[in-house]
Parts: structure tokens; sequence; C-alpha cells
């Protein structure tokens, strides 16, 4: 089952790859990125992925994206809000 | 101009204000601004002779210490021979900042000289890293650098500073940086309650230590809700010298290259209460085998350990210390059990009386451990010798026991001791190599005797890769492949050329009076010690089957299996 991840990464050098490294590292499929702008310093990030093997678990991956530095994991994704600031 | 830092003397500056006294490295182009800036600052820096020494030597420091180890390169190979060390301590949780030399900005993504993009190439085996563009952020970065490879799970931090960077005046000279202090979760007293209500169900339950227990600096709690619940206790190959493996309740090693009596309390016990471990597959065995009657609690710094390979009936996140501290249970009579345990590891307990004449390592290095006393310091290289370390010496003290665990890289033990010697002055720091790990790192030599670093070397020469000649004898009918180091130069010499003391024994009687010389020597000096090829590490968990799966071949009965 695929489960859409909603993240918030800073500018720096090196955090996008950190994080979908890790997910395709840890032994996940991205089936689908998605990638908006949110504010001067920070990007939105959506992936959806899916498990390569049966008893790699979301809660895991969750555990281990949420102890990378320089993102943020969020419920909710911030794109509307961005969208409606860049076309003010 | 001239009351203007560069870069590079803010990276100076920094270290010194982050408490820094000592580090590992080597120059090269890209990181000339810093060394430029290093002669006369005051730091003590170390120079070895392969960048990976600078890593390993490091990762020791941080270990034997607790506090963070430093290490620097230039960039291109400089860095690049850095990264075992960097995965070392990845997978060790060890906390660690290096620092590397980076091509000028102008010419990143170029293919410049020496220019290698690390900070891609080490993404997977930090905690976290930067490629430093501001000089003015120079302070900032660094502290924040000390403080993540510290905090929470310790890891390996690296900073990539172009030369330009390095090289650029800065203005406006900034402060270190103020970050809020890390604070540990708090542990939820709920998952404290339901810990205590497992451990009064249990009628046999074991204590699993990991190397988070030094790490989180929390022996004294551990001994305290020993002594307040009786649990026997079982260690990884990391967690070995938190409890000293003399005391009663003390079990051994579990897995692999475990104790009998470790792995028989693991697979018998109903509650396993896993402190600072990961599950390893080392440690484990065939997963789904293990510890097949056991509830668990988990309890680590890192969520992402919790539920990751075995699923926890409490799962507490939180500060180890913090934890043990608030654990209370009223015990239920577990004295059967643990008078069984003990039976078993009387039962089991190893034998030093080999037939022959020929020296039995497990038994120098046992008698090594005992001579050298509460002021031993291991540092292993990777192979049966770690493991007979890790089997037979005896350690009283946590940070005693410096060894390759989760990377199991060859080549860790000189450049550890170098590190853990300067770290630890006054102790018995012994490097215990094998014949293949030795060469790996052998240039070391010569940071030994360039700073006059008076390490103990014990090199265990069986002519061959012993653990792979072992494997290939058990799991691949004996056929020996690419194994002979039969052609090994004359070690001897060879220490005495890099300026060492240096001395052979080939005969048990000689092991008494050899040892003692080695402890007495107050100069860098190497034991050669020739040993038997045949001689195998006992007992061994073959490759994924359960822990109850012991074979074992002793001088009087065939292998086995049990
Ligand atoms: C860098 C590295 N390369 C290869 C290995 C695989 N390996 C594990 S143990 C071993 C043999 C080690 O031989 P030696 O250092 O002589 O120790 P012994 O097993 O003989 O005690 C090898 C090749 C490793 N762990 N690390």
């Amino acid at each position: 089952m695929s489960h859409l991840i909603h993240i918030e990464i800073d500018d720096l050098d090196g955090t996008l790859l950190r994080v979908l490294g890790l997910i395709e590292r840890r032994g996940f499929f991205i089936d689908a990125i998605e990638m908006y702008p949110i504010d001067d310093k920070t990007r939105g990030l959506s992936v959806t992925a899916r498990a390569k093997e049966s008893h790699r678990r979301f809660e895991t991956l969750y555990a281990q994206i949420d102890r990378l530095y320089g993102l943020k994991r969020v419920a909710e994704p911030r794109k509307a809000a961005a969208a409606q600031k860049l076309s003010a | 101009m001239i009351n203007q830092p560069t870069g590079a003397q803010l990276v100076i500056s920094t270290l010194r204000a982050l408490g820094v006294d000592i580090l590992f490295g080597y120059p090269g182009g890209a990181i000339m601004p810093i060394y430029d800036a290093l002669a006369g600052s005051g730091l003590t820096h170390i120079l070895v002779r392969h960048e990976q020494g600078a890593s390993f030597a490091a990762d020791a420091y941080a270990r034997a210490t607790g506090k963070v180890g430093v290490c620097m390169a230039t960039s291109g190979p400089g860095a690049t021979n850095l990264i075992t060390g960097i995965a070392n301590a990845y997978m060790d949780s060890v906390p660690m900042v290096c620092i590397t030399g980076q091509v000028g900005t102008h010419l990143l993504g170029t293919d410049g000289f020496q220019e290698v993009d690390i900070l891609g190439l080490t993404l997977p085996i930090v905690k976290h890293s930067w490629l430093v563009r501001d000089p003015a952020e120079i302070p900032a970065i660094l502290s924040r650098a000390f403080q993540i490879a510290q905090e929470g799970r310790p890891g390996p931090v690296l900073v990539d500073i172009p030369k330009d960077v390095a090289a650029a005046f800065v203005k406006d000279v900034p402060t270190t940086g103020e970050f809020p202090s890390w604070q540990p979760p708090q542990p939820d007293v709920a998952d404290i309650k339901a810990a205590e209500k497992l451990i009064e169900q249990s009628k046999k339950p074991l204590f699993y230590i990991g190397g988070g227990v030094e790490m989180a600096f929390a022996v004294p709690q551990l001994r305290a809700l020993m002594d307040r619940t009786g649990i026997p206790v079982v260690s990884t190959l990391k967690g070995l010298g938190a409890i000293p493996t003399t005391d009663d309740l003390f079990l051994g090693m579990l897995g692999m290259h475990g104790t009998r009596a470790a792995n028989i309390a693991v697979q018998d016990a109903d509650l396993l209460i896993v402190l600072g471990a990961r599950f390893d597959d080392r440690a484990t065995g065939k997963l789904s085998a293990f510890a097949p009657h056991a509830k668990v609690i988990h309890v680590d710094i890192d969520a992402a350990e919790i539920n990751k390979l075995r699923m926890a009936q409490v799962g507490i996140l939180g500060d180890l210390k913090m934890v043990l501290d608030g654990l209370h249970p009223k015990m239920q009579d577990i004295s059967l059990w643990v008078a069984k345990c003990k039976s078993d590891k009387k039962k089991h307990a190893f034998r030093y009386d080999a037939p022959g004449t020929g020296i039995y390592a497990p038994a120098l290095l046992k008698l090594l451990s005992e001579k050298a006393g509460d002021k031993f310091v291991a540092c292993c290289d990777v192979g049966q010798h770690q493991m007979w370390v890790a089997q037979h010496c005896q350690f009283l003290q946590n940070r005693a026991h410096l060894t390759s665990g989760g990377s199991g890289a060859m080549g860790y033990g000189l450049p550890a001791g170098v590190g853990a010697k300067l770290a630890l002055p006054d102790h018995h720091v012994v490097t215990v190599s094998g014949d293949g790990s030795f060469m790996m790192n052998i240039q070391e030599m010569a940071t030994l005797r360039r700073y006059g670093i008076p390490l103990k070397i014990v090199l265990l020469d069986n002519s061959s890769l012993g653990l792979v000649r072992q494997w290939q004898r058990l799991f691949y009918e004996e056929n020996y492949s690419e194994i002979d180091l039969s052609d090994n130069p004359d070690f001897v010499t060879v220490a005495q050329a890099f300026g060492l003391d240096a001395f052979r024994i080939t005969s048990r009687d000689e092991v008494d009076g050899a040892l003692d010389r080695l402890l007495a020597a107050d100069k860098p000096t190497l034991l050669h010690i020739l040993i038997d090829p045949r001689e195998n590490v006992w007992p061994l968990v073959p490759p994924g089957a359960s822990n109850a799966e012991m074979m074992e071949e002793r001088w009087d009965e065939p292998l086995d299996s049990y």
C-alpha cells in the first residue's frame, strides 16, 4: 500500500537528496514526487512511497525521516498558501 | 583588514571555544588555509599517515572519553579516505566531527582538481552535514555540528569547507551561535508503569544491554537497578564492560560468538529488557527464532530503533538514566531462574586447558586483561582475535572495549590505539590485532613514534585471514580461497624499522614473561605472537541460524552441533 508523505525542507545543500535517498535505502519505492515553494528558505515535498517488502514498516521510516536535520514531516502540505502568495 | 579573521581562523577559534584539545588529520591543497591558521594556534594536531587513521583515531578518542572526536582532511582523496571511519562511527553511534577542505565554490560541479562530492557520498553515513558557503556562518555551523554529534543518539557530522570560504575575511565576526540546549525526551510515566508491570509478572527476566548504556552515561543507574532487582544480564559486543564481566549476574555476550549461558538465557527468558541495543543480526541470529518466549521492553533514545526489527510490548523513548532511575518493580521470586542462569554459566564456562605447547590466544588474552586490571583498555581489529577479546578478556570498566562493532572494519585497531592512548595516557591501552588487519593501517606505527605514544600492540599472527578461513572451513567445504598470508613480512623487523620496541614469542611458556614485559614498557611496543592457524572461535552460531544452534569443537570432542 502506498503512503503520501509531506515534508518541508530547508534550502541547504543535500537536504533533498538526504531524505529521498533515505526513503529508497530503507526499503521503499518512490512512485511520485512533487515539490513546491513555501517561502524563501523552505520548499514543500510530497512523496508517494510504497514498501519494497512486506516487513518494511512506515512507522520506522517516519521515525528515520524525523531524526534527520533540516526538514520537518507535516500532516498537511502548505501548498495552497504558497501558491496564493506566489500569484499575489 | 588586519583584524578581520578568515574563515579558517574562525574554524580554529571555534574549535578552541568548543573545548577541543586534540584533532587528527592530514593536510592538502583545499584545506591549506585551515592548516595555515592551525599552526601556532595552540590546538594539538596529530598528523596521522593516512586519513583513515585520522577518522579511526578520532572515533576511538570519542569512545574513550565520551567527548566529540575531531578529524580533518583535504578534498577529494583526502575526504574519501575518511569515509570508512565515518561509516564506522555512524554504525556504532560515535560522536565525531569531520572537517574537509573542498575546492573553491566557483569550481564546485566542474570536476575541479580533487573535487569530490563528499557531502553527497556520505549522506547515508552521517547524522548531518553541511557545505559551508558563507564564512561568517562557520562558528554557528561548527557549534551546531558538535551539538548534533552528541545529542540524542550520537553520530558523525561532516562539515565541508570550500577553499575560498576558508580563505575569505569576515567583517562582522559572529559569535558561536546560541542554540537551545537539547533536552532528552521525558520518558512517559505510563510506559514506565507498564514496564514495571511486565517485570513484576516475569518469572524469567533478562537484561539485554548494548552500547547505549555507556553512551548515555547510565552505568551507575543500570548497576542500581540490577541491585534492586537481581536480574541477570547479557550484553552485545558494544555493551561489554558496562557491567564488569566478572559480575555474578553477568552471563556474557549474546549472539553469533556469544557464550552458551547468554544465548541459552535469551532463548529461555520470558522477558527481555533491552537497553540501548538494536537487535543487530549478529546478536539475534535468526530473528524469528530469537527469544521465542520473551515479551520485550525496549528502551532507547532513538525512536527509529523501537519496533524496527522486533515488536516491543513496551517501548520507552527516553534517556536511559531517567528510565532506569524510574523503574522500581516489586520483584517476585526469580531465584530459580537466576540459579539456572548461573549454573549454565558455570557448566559452559570457557576452558583454557588447550593441549600442546603452542600459544593459546584465548588464554593469553584473558591473562593480559587480568594483569592489566581495571586500567585495561582494548582497541581491537576485526577477526577471530576480536571475538576472542570479547569472549575472554575481563572488562572491569566501561569505555574500555573499543571495537568496530556495526561496521566490522579491519584496520581500526592501530589508529584506535593512537586515539585511545592519547585520551587515556594512564591506562594500559592495548591494540589487539591480527596479521591481516594490522597491515591495513600499519603506517600508523609512524604516528606512535613521532609523538612517542606508548601504545602496546598484541599482534596475533596466524598467517591467515583467520575468521574467513574459519567460515570457509565450516560453510564452504574447506575450499580455502585467498586467505593465506604466510608471506607476511617479519613484523618485528618492520616495527623496529618504525622505531618501536618489538619482540616475538612462539611457545606457551613465554607468555607470562612477555606480557609482563609488554605491560611494563614505557615506549610503543609490539608483541608478535605466532599462533596455530587452525585455531577457531567457539561457540559459533552459523549465519542465519537460531542462537539455539551453537556449534562447538573442543579438544576432547568432535565438531558438534548442539
Ligand atoms: C576492511 C575489511 N575488509 C574485509 C573484511 C572481512 N574480514 C573479516 S575478518 C577478516 C580476516 C581478518 O584477519 P586477521 O586480521 O588476520 O584476523 P584473524 O581473523 O586471523 O584473527 C576479513 C578479511 C573486513 N571485516 N574489513
